[in-house]
């Protein structure tokens, strides 16, 4: 092929050449001009070659493309997205299932179920993140028959027709009637039961498990109970009993691996004074122990102790000759915990995001010794302790020695009575739940009057470790979608990230655990989708904080850009340059060409 | 319990009075299960022949074993604690050291300096009880959890290419033990710090308090020592207890205003010092925290050797009437305060004199009332230190950045000679050595180079080497280890080991940021495991026994570390890859340029081009020129031979071209100076 457009190619420049050299035969081409003017076809052979050149380049460059990409395993944006816009349109939805019985009523199921939903609507408060899809069924329990509504719901079909009746309710102790309720209405189905009593002696009390009761006065009309079974159905039974506002809902203190680690400390401010020491392991098995074991299913709770010397406070109090005591003041209290001095070390035995909370007792030093809190209002605090959201809780125990004058010598080691002690810890477990948004008082005043809470041994009872379930499926769920939207916008930012394939299995595992947790909590099983919503949150969380997504910068873009350029640079200016000299040299001459032929034809 | 009971009711059968005791002995082995955890601090002061003097604290906590899971304690540090738990660690030490321990004048012999004296850097060492396979992994995070913990780099210790494992020569001989060291770390508070903190009293009170930062740090040698032992839990569930023994070796110069004032005759004269003028704070009170709280002054063999006690004659036989004034009392020296208690140590084998403690309990003394002990020199006094058998030493040889050799010589220290002769038996006398050295991968050691030297005559390896073991190290992935037994005649005066290596070549991101000091080889280490460091003191009451004092006791061989070398490196040009990419670039852009130029030239067109424009020029300015010329010259213009006059022109317009390059490159100089 080269040889034969070498041919033409060297004839005509022959050709030209005696052209040009040749000025003395004109006649023989009369109007033939070498400048605008050619008699040969122009070559095809550089034209050709520069092309090949500048088309193997291009064609390289996918190649090179290749091997200077990095590895990203292919992360399921779309899911991720689908996720969070199914979070975020509300279809969260737990179905909640209520059940109001009436005991010596006589009015109509239907028309109290309607009373009782257009006030339940009202007092809906739209949550705007997790929202619940409730169903009421009403039963007038008339002593030998029922009268139900809707006839055909199936919740409240186990419930047995004459079962309770008002002489349960004539005693007082509200523990037995709790308990005679419970094995009424059985502790395994996940509804919401509320009794409606006339008697004697007027009453409304919450229960430990699912249930509450209200003994309302013979006089009293249906009205005003509706009212009040609707406002506890909202207010405790799905809220928590919590106000707004107190301490934002999700706000949860658990560690993103599902965690708490409950570190306790005992501070011994001056040692020289006294040396106080706890029997911390009988406390442990009986109060915190059932309290952890009730808690599992929201987080995984390990607890440890240790006493510390040496620990002063960070601020001073003063002297307050009417309480005899030294008075510590609310205003001060963000300088009360000593960061220097108080080493309440993280641990080293919980994992890496794990939540600690660290719990203090504070026994103060002789300088300072009836060491008292005074709330902003001038009164004194009755636990002698405060809390710090997120943080954890403080409590002041001063020892029985400083209230006596000296009377009391301390011996080296004393031990901090047992019943102090369990006080201090009921107070700790009350500011624990605190933490958690609940309210440590045992009265919940609503607008429509005031209602008794039973507290449970476990320092939780059921229907508030329902709500707090449901709260951290909630929260685990959505801070799950938003740390996989920021991995996948983060992701999507930067095209240089190397993602391991062991990221794309988190993201895989996490999407899947979600998935699973809103199926599991749209079908009611609260353990499990919150198990599940913790489990798509920590791995959602270990995704976002793999250590190889640290090493970005360390292959960017101008990195690549910085090695090639030197190269490619100067290469492809000259291959692109020459390919466009080449390029408009073939049409010039072709141009010539087509003028000597047009030329020629009108000659012939 | 059960299976405990049925001896005694065995026993009852025989005799009551034995089942009895039984029953008392268990009792108080019952107590001893349900023992509380314990702290102890004591300070140890000893004067040094060099008018230095060493103060050694020794803090140590005890946790028992229980049945907590190590989640509740009292005293004992809970970091520690849950790390024993974690990792499963058996025995540990950590060391942190600035300075080098001076074994000629500060002495090797005793238990304090081999037990204390330790390479500059870090060191640490960890037995673990984890399946063989679990170690290495262990390992990592124990590194990265101590480097939290004591704000140093020990997690650099965490790839395989800096820690060893040594087979047997090292002294907790087992086959789980993990060492490795980080010779140029920096110590200073922040190591310190964390390191109090494991303190129940921390520097708050007692004995800890004179832990001056200021004073510690201008010392000569500072040694901050952990160690961890963690007892052989028997049955499941119960977890082991573990004994934290924390230890801190300074040695300083004390500088009284007396010192300044001594003439030239006195200049043996040692400084008086005090604890105050050392520390520049005194011990007010004690810890209520510890169970004892002591201050110890400890005059060595050789010190008591010189004074010339008055009963040192009659010996041993003068300690029971130890109480008698003349101890502390003496012509040469005077003690500001009166000691609690004396003991005098009991017969050693080594030597012929017996060294003095002096017990000073610091319970008694308040804030009110400081403790603060002061010893005044009355005469000078000069002594030696009991030194280790053979005095080791490590040196490079060869130069250049290629190969060289690394020698650990031994010397012979005259002072032992006595009892090496007494070790000896039926004329065989034998002092067995010990080395372990550890090098890293870059510096490529041949083993099959060893040569030992005896009295500085060239001997065959295997006549004085008893036992070799040796790991070969892998590139990037494992140190070098050499762990050596030599049989050495007691007679030695010198013997010394050389090993050859080539340095090897390090990746340009292997390179340390400061490439240029150096690479540090790790201290090697020489004991003797013939000899043990250590001082039995006569103590009446054994249950109360000082943990220092049974530290003492304890027999552990001696030891000592040889210097660190700092091997040079070829240290690269660091820009070295961008510039070898730069030009290697432009070479390539070169030749593609060129390629490409020849490939579309036309030659032959070119050249009717060229002489075109040739032929345009001389019809320009050249024909002016010559025109010119010819009028000037009135004669006929001759035809135009270009060529020369053409090549001087193109030969003035290079020179144009020359002077403006020229003149840019000035422009430029001048533009950017």
């Amino acid at each position: 092929m080269a040889e034969i457009s070498e041919a033409p190619d060297s004839d005509s420049s022959k050709l030209l050449g005696s052209d040009s050299k040749a000025p003395q035969r004109p006649d023989s081409e009369p109007e033939f001009d070498p400048k605008l003017m050619r008699k040969t076809k122009p070559g095809l052979k550089r034209l050709f070659l520069t092309f090949s050149v500048l088309f193997s380049f291009l064609l390289g460059f996918p190649f090179l493309w290749k091997s200077v990409e990095i590895y990203r395993s292919p992360l399921p944006f779309r899911e991720i997205d689908s996720l969070s816009t199914q979070l975020r349109s509300d279809t969260l939805l737990f179905p909640l299932h209520f059940h109001a019985l009436f005991v010596g009523f006589d009015s109509d199921p239907d028309r109290l179920r309607w009373s009782i939903l257009s006030e339940i609507t009202k007092l809906t408060s739209q949550n705007p993140k997790c929202s619940d899809n409730y169903t009421l069924s009403v039963t007038v329990d008339l002593g030998s028959r029922c009268l139900r509504g809707p006839t055909s719901s199936p919740h409240s079909s186990s419930y047995q027709c004459g079962s309770v009746t008002g002489d349960d309710f004539v005693q007082n102790d509200d523990v037995v009637v709790d308990e005679r309720l419970a094995s009424v209405f059985g502790g395994k189905n996940n509804e919401y039961s509320m009794a409606v009593v006339k008697g004697v002696s007027e009453r409304a009390v919450v229960g430990k498990y699912r249930h509450a009761w209200m003994v309302v006065g013979d006089g009293s009309d249906v009205e005003m109970a509706v009212v009040k079974v609707a406002e506890v159905l909202i207010k405790v039974f799905i809220n928590g009993g919590r106000e707004e506002g107190l301490i934002r809902n999700e706000f949860m203190p658990v560690g993103a691996d599902g965690k708490i680690v409950l570190s306790f400390n005992l501070l011994n401010a001056d040692p020289h004074d006294w040396v106080y020491d706890w029997d911390f392991e009988k406390i442990d098995d009986t109060l915190l122990t059932p309290m952890i074991e009730a808690l599992g299913p929201v987080a995984n709770i390990s607890v440890e102790s240790q006493v510390l010397y040496h620990t002063p406070k960070a601020s001073f109090s003063y002297w307050n000759q009417k309480l005899e005591s030294y008075v510590f003041s609310t205003k001060d209290l963000p300088f009360f915990v000593n960061s220097n001095e108080w080493h309440l070390d993280t641990s080293i035995a919980a994992g890496g995001r794990s939540k600690i909370l660290q719990f203090a007792v504070y026994v103060p030093s002789a300088k300072e010794c009836p060491l008292l809190l005074q709330l902003p209002n001038g009164e004194i605090s009755k636990t002698n302790g405060f809390i710090s959201p997120m943080w954890g809780g403080v409590i002041v125990w001063n020892p029985q020695g400083c209230l006596k004058d000296s009377e009391f010598k301390p011996s080296a080691k004393n031990i901090i009575p047992i019943q102090d002690l369990e006080n201090m810890f009921e107070v700790f477990i009350g500011q624990f739940r605190q933490l958690f948004g609940f309210k440590s008082l045992n009265v919940y005043t609503g607008a429509s009057g005031d209602w008794n809470l039973l507290p449970s041994e476990r320092g939780f009872t059921e229907w508030e470790l329902d709500v707090l379930s449901r709260q951290h499926t909630c929260f685990n769920l959505h801070s799950c979608a938003t740390t996989l939207g920021s991995l996948s916008r983060l992701v999507q930012s930067l095209p240089r990230m190397i993602i391991k394939d062991e990221i794309g299995k988190q993201v895989k595992l996490s999407l899947e655990a979600a998935k699973l947790a809103l199926s599991n909590a749209s079908s009611g099983v609260y353990e499990f989708s919150a198990a599940s919503s913790s489990q798509a949150r920590s791995l959602a969380e270990d995704a976002f904080f793999h250590p190889s997504i640290m090493s970005v910068s360390y292959y960017s873009f101008e990195h690549c850009f910085a090695v090639y350029s030197p190269f490619f640079l100067p290469v492809s200016m000259h291959v692109v340059l020459a390919a466009l000299r080449e390029l408009r040299r073939y049409k010039q001459e072709k141009a010539k060409y087509l003028a000597w032929k047009a030329k020629a034809n009108t000659a012939t | 319990m059960v299976l405990l009971q049925r001896p005694h009711i065995l026993l009852l059968l025989i005799d009551t009075h034995q089942f009895l005791q039984c029953w008392i002995a268990f009792g108080s082995a019952n107590e001893e299960g349900q023992q509380q955890e314990e702290f102890s601090e004591e300070l140890l002061v000893k004067p040094l022949p060099d008018h230095k003097l060493l103060a050694h604290f020794h803090f140590q906590s005890s946790a028992p074993p229980s049945t907590s899971n190590g989640c509740h304690h009292h005293l004992f540090p809970k970091a520690i604690s849950q790390l024993v738990q974690k990792f499963r660690v058996k025995e540990m030490e950590l060391s942190f050291t600035q300075g080098r321990w001076n074994y000629e004048s500060w002495g090797g012999f005793d238990p304090i300096s081999s037990s204390n004296a330790k390479p500059p850097g870090v060191e640490l060492w960890a037995v673990f009880d984890v399946p063989q396979h679990h170690i290495d992994a262990s390992w990592k995070n124990l590194t990265h959890t101590l480097s939290g913990l004591f704000c140093a780099s020990i997690n650099f210790l965490e790839s395989t290419a800096t820690y060893s494992t040594p087979e047997w020569s090292f002294p907790p001989a087992s086959g789980n033990v993990r060492y490795g060291t980080l010779p140029c770390e920096a110590v200073c508070t922040e190591n310190l710090t964390p390191w109090l903190k494991l303190l129940p009293c921390r520097d708050k009170a007692a004995i800890a308090l004179l832990l001056d930062r200021p004073s510690l740090y201008r010392g000569f040698y500072h040694s901050q020592r952990l160690h961890l032992t963690s007892t052989e839990s028997s049955s499941e569930g119960i977890d082991s207890g573990i004994i934290l023994e924390q230890t801190l070796t300074v040695v300083l110069q004390p500088n009284s205003e007396r010192a300044i004032e001594v003439h030239a005759s006195e200049k043996h004269v040692q400084p008086s010092w005090s604890l105050s003028s050392i520390f520049g704070k005194q011990v007010s009170g004690r810890c209520v925290l510890a169970k004892s709280s002591s201050v110890y002054l400890l005059l060595d063999r050789g010190l008591v050797a010189e004074l010339k006690f008055p009963n040192k004659e009659n010996g041993k036989s003068a300690a029971n009437g130890l109480t008698s004034e003349n101890f502390w009392s003496n012509p040469s020296f005077e003690l500001s305060v009166n000691p609690d208690r004396i003991f005098l140590e009991e017969s050693s084998s080594h030597s012929k004199s017996l060294s003095i403690l002096y017990m000073f309990q610091v319970e008694k003394y308040s804030e009110s009332e400081p403790f603060d002990i002061g010893l005044m020199w009355k005469v000078p006094v000069a002594w030696l230190c009991q030194q280790t058998p053979l005095h080791a030493s490590r040196f490079f040889m060869g130069s250049g950045n290629e190969r060289g050799a690394i020698a650990i010589s031994l010397k012979s220290t005259q002072f032992t000679e006595g009892f090496m002769s007494a070790n000896s038996k039926d004329g065989s006398c034998e002092l067995r050595v010990d080395v372990f050295q550890v090098v890293p991968w870059y510096v490529k050691v041949y083993f099959h180079s060893l040569r030992v030297f005896v009295d500085q005559q060239p001997r065959a390896v295997s006549d004085f080497i008893e036992k070799i073991h040796v790991s070969p190290s892998k590139d990037k992935m494992s140190p070098g280890v050499m762990e050596v037994v030599l049989k050495l005649p007691c007679r030695v005066n010198t013997a010394a080991l050389t090993i050859e290596f080539d340095k090897g070549f390090l990746r340009i991101d292997e390179y340390p940021p400061d490439a240029n000091q150096g690479f540090d080889i790790p201290s090697a280490i020489i004991s003797f495991p013939n000899f043990h460091a250590s001082m039995v003191f006569l103590e009446d009451d054994s249950l109360n026994r000082s943990p220092l004092l049974s530290k003492f006791q304890e027999k552990c061989p001696v030891m000592s570390y040889t210097e660190v070398l700092l091997v040079p490196l070829t240290t690269p040009d660091f820009s070295m890859p961008y510039n070898v990419i730069t030009i290697k670039c432009t070479v390539f852009a070169l030749y593609f340029g060129s390629l490409l130029n020849v490939l579309q030239r036309r030659v032959a067109e070119e050249e009717r081009f060229l002489k075109a424009k040739a032929a345009k020029k001389t019809g320009r300015l050249p024909l002016l020129l010559s025109k010119l010329s010819a009028k000037l010259r009135g004669r006929r213009r001759e035809p135009l031979h270009s060529p020369p006059s053409s090549s001087s022109f193109i030969n003035s317009k290079l020179v144009l071209k020359v002077i403006l390059v020229a003149g840019l490159a000035v422009g430029w100089q001048y533009f950017f100076s």
